[in-house]
C-alpha cells in the first residue's frame, strides 16, 4: 500500500515514545559499567612483596617503588608512586603482579585540577578509599 | 458540572453588571479588552507549555528524558530560556531594512492572536463571533507569509531571502489545498459562522462525514504553520534558519512565539471544523474538552514532527498541487453528492 511506510515509522517513534529511557543520569546515579572496564589503578599494600614486576612490565615506567629489608630479611614496601598522566591502563602491570596486590578498579573520576596530582601515592590512596568503605 | 461549565458566562455576567447598563458600549470595550487579554494570555502560556512539551517529545521519540535539570521534571525550561532571549542585545544587521525587519516579527506574533480570537472555546464563549468566522480566519492566517517574506527580505542576507521566498512558494500553495478541504464543511453546514459549525455537530463530529477532507487538512495545516515534515522555511541544513537567521533576542522569540501560536491555532480549527469543538460528554466541561481535543491535535503534529525527515522541495509541491488538491477537489465533489443524495432521501422517508 502507497504511504504504508509512513504508518510503521509513526509506530516505532510511538514505541520509542512510551519505552523506557536509555539515558544514564550520571552525577546522581553511577552508570553501569562493562565488567572489563579499566580507568584507576588500585593497591592492595598488605599484599604487595615490593618485587618491582609491576614497575618493570610498565611500558611507561609509570610506577616507580622503593622498599627496605625487614627483620627476616623480606622487602617492605615503603613507598608506591604512579605518575597517572602517563599510564594508559593498559593493566599489563596487573597482569605481571604475582600476589594480586595491584589491580585495576572502575573509578573512572579523575578528574585533577593541577598537574601535581597526576602523581598517585598509592598506598595512601588505599588507605582513603578503605576509609571510604570501597574496594581497594 | 452545569454550574462549572457556566463559569466563564457568569463571570462574564458578574463584569458586565458592574456596569449601569449591561450592554452600553462601556462595558462592550471593556469584555473586549479581557477577552484580547485572555487571548494573549493563553498564546503565552501555550507557547510556554508547548516548547517544553515539544523538547519532551523529541526526547522521547528518541529514548531520551527531555528537559529535566530546572525545576520538577524541567517544567521551569522555558522560563528560564524566556528570560535568556529578554536578556539578549536586539542585533539589527547592517544594510537591512530597518523598519520591516521590525516589523516582521510583531506581524507574526499578532496573527495568531487575531486568528484565536474567533475559535469558539465553549458554549457561548467566542472571544468575538463573526458570521465570517472561517474567511477571517483564513484571511489571517495567510497573512503570516507576508510576515515571513518581509523578514527574509529586510534582513540582507542571502539565506533569509531564499527562506522567505520559499515561504511564499510553500505557504501559498498548500493554501489552495487547505481552504478547499474546510469547503466540504461549509457544503454540509451551509454557514461560514464557527460557532454554528460547532453546534451543528452535536449529533455527529465531521470527521466521521468528511475522513478526507480532514486527513488533507491536516497535512496542509502542518505545511501552514512550517514544522517538519514541512520545514523548509527555516530548514537549518540548507538556509542556515531562513527567514529568522538574523534574529536575536526577544524579536527571535516573538517568531518563535507565532511559530507556536499558530500551531495552537490550527489545531484550534481543526477541532472546530472536525472534531466537534467544545461538544462531549457531560462528563468534563465544553472547554476543556476542546482543550484536549486541541492538545491531541498538537501532539499528533509533535509526533509526526519527530518521525519524518523533511520532505524535498520539488516533492513538496508535487503534493500540494498533484496530490492534495484533487483529492480536496474529489471531497467537495462527493459531498455535493452526497447532500444531494440526502436531500432526496430525506424527503421521502420523512427523516
Amino acid at each position: 500500500m502507497f504511504g504504508k511506510g509512513l504508518f510503521t515509522g509513526l509506530g516505532i517513534t510511538l514505541k520509542r515514545m512510551l519505552g523506557p529511557n536509555i539515558t544514564e543520569f550520571y552525577p546522581e546515579e553511577m552508570p553501569n559499567l562493562p565488567p572489563r572496564t579499566r580507568s584507576s589503578m588500585g593497591l592492595d599494600p598488605e599484599k604487595c612483596i615490593s618485587c618491582n614486576m609491576c614497575a618493570n612490565a610498565c611500558p611507561n615506567k609509570v610506577i616507580t617503588i622503593t622498599s627496605e629489608k625487614g627483620e627476616s630479611n623480606k622487602k617492605v614496601l615503603k613507598s608506591y608512586r604512579m605518575d597517572v598522566g602517563r599510564c594508559l591502563f593498559c593493566g599489563l602491570c596487573t597482569e605481571a603482579c604475582p600476589t594480586g596486590a595491584l589491580h585495576v578498579t572502575q573509578q573512572f573520576e579523575n578528574a585533577i585540577y593541577e598537574a601535581d596530582e597526576l602523581k598517585w601515592d598509592m598506598i595512601e590512596r588505599a588507605g582513603k578509599s578503605r576509609g571510604r568503605g570501597e574496594q581497594a | 458540572m452545569n454550574a462549572l461549565n457556566q463559569l466563564p458566562l457568569n463571570i462574564a455576567a458578574a463584569i458586565r453588571s458592574l456596569f449601569g447598563d449591561p450592554h452600553s458600549i462601556w462595558a462592550d470595550l471593556t469584555m473586549d479588552i479581557i477577552s484580547i487579554i485572555l487571548v494573549i494570555v493563553l498564546i503565552v502560556l501555550a507557547a510556554l507549555i508547548l516548547i517544553l512539551l515539544e523538547r519532551k517529545v523529541a526526547g522521547w521519540t528518541s529514548q531520551r528524558p527531555g528537559p529535566n535539570r530546572l525545576g520538577p521534571h524541567g517544567w521551569f525550561q522555558t522560563i528560564a530560556d524566556a528570560l535568556k532571549l529578554m536578556g539578549k542585545e536586539d542585533v539589527t544587521p547592517a544594510g537591512a531594512d530597518r523598519l520591516m525587519f521590525k516589523i516582521a516579527p510583531m506581524i507574526m506574533f499578532a496573527l495568531p492572536m487575531m486568528t484565536l480570537a474567533v475559535i469558539p472555546y465553549g458554549h457561548g464563549m467566542a472571544p468575538i463571533r463573526l458570521n465570517l468566522g472561517i474567511v477571517y480566519y483564513l484571511a489571517i492566517s495567510a497573512v503570516s507569509t507576508l510576515a515571513l517574506l518581509m523578514a527574509g527580505w529586510s534582513s540582507n542576507n542571502k539565506y533569509s531571502l531564499l527562506g522567505g521566498m520559499r515561504a511564499v512558494a510553500q505557504m501559498i500553495s498548500y493554501e489552495i489545498p487547505l481552504v478547499f478541504s474546510l469547503l466540504g464543511v461549509v457544503m454540509i453546514t451551509q454557514t461560514f459562522n464557527l460557532s454554528q459549525i460547532v453546534a451543528d455537530q452535536h449529533t455527529i463530529p465531521f470527521i466521521v462525514l468528511q475522513p478526507l477532507a480532514f486527513v488533507v487538512y491536516l497535512i496542509a495545516g502542518v505545511a501552514e504553520v512550517n514544522r517538519a515534515p514541512f520545514d523548509l522555511v527555516e530548514a537549518d541544513q540548507e538556509v542556515v534558519a531562513g527567514p529568522f537567521t538574523e534574529y536575536t533576542g526577544l524579536r527571535w522569540g516573538l517568531f518563535f512565539l507565532g511559530e507556536y501560536g499558530n500551531m495552537t491555532a490550527v489545531a484550534a480549527l481543526t477541532t472546530t471544523m472536525f472534531l466537534g469543538g467544545w461538544q462531549g460528554p457531560a462528563i468534563l466541561p465544553g472547554y476543556v474538552w476542546f482543550f484536549l481535543k486541541v492538545g491531541i491535535i498538537i501532539f499528533f503534529q509533535m509526533w509526526v514532527r519527530w518521525t519524518f525527515p523533511r520532505i524535498r522541495i520539488d516533492h513538496l509541491m508535487g503534493l500540494a498541487w498533484k496530490v492534495l488538491l484533487p483529492l480536496s477537489i474529489l471531497n467537495i465533489f462527493l459531498t455535493g453528492v452526497g447532500i444531494y443524495i440526502y436531500q432526496l432521501i430525506v424527503p421521502r422517508i420523512g427523516g
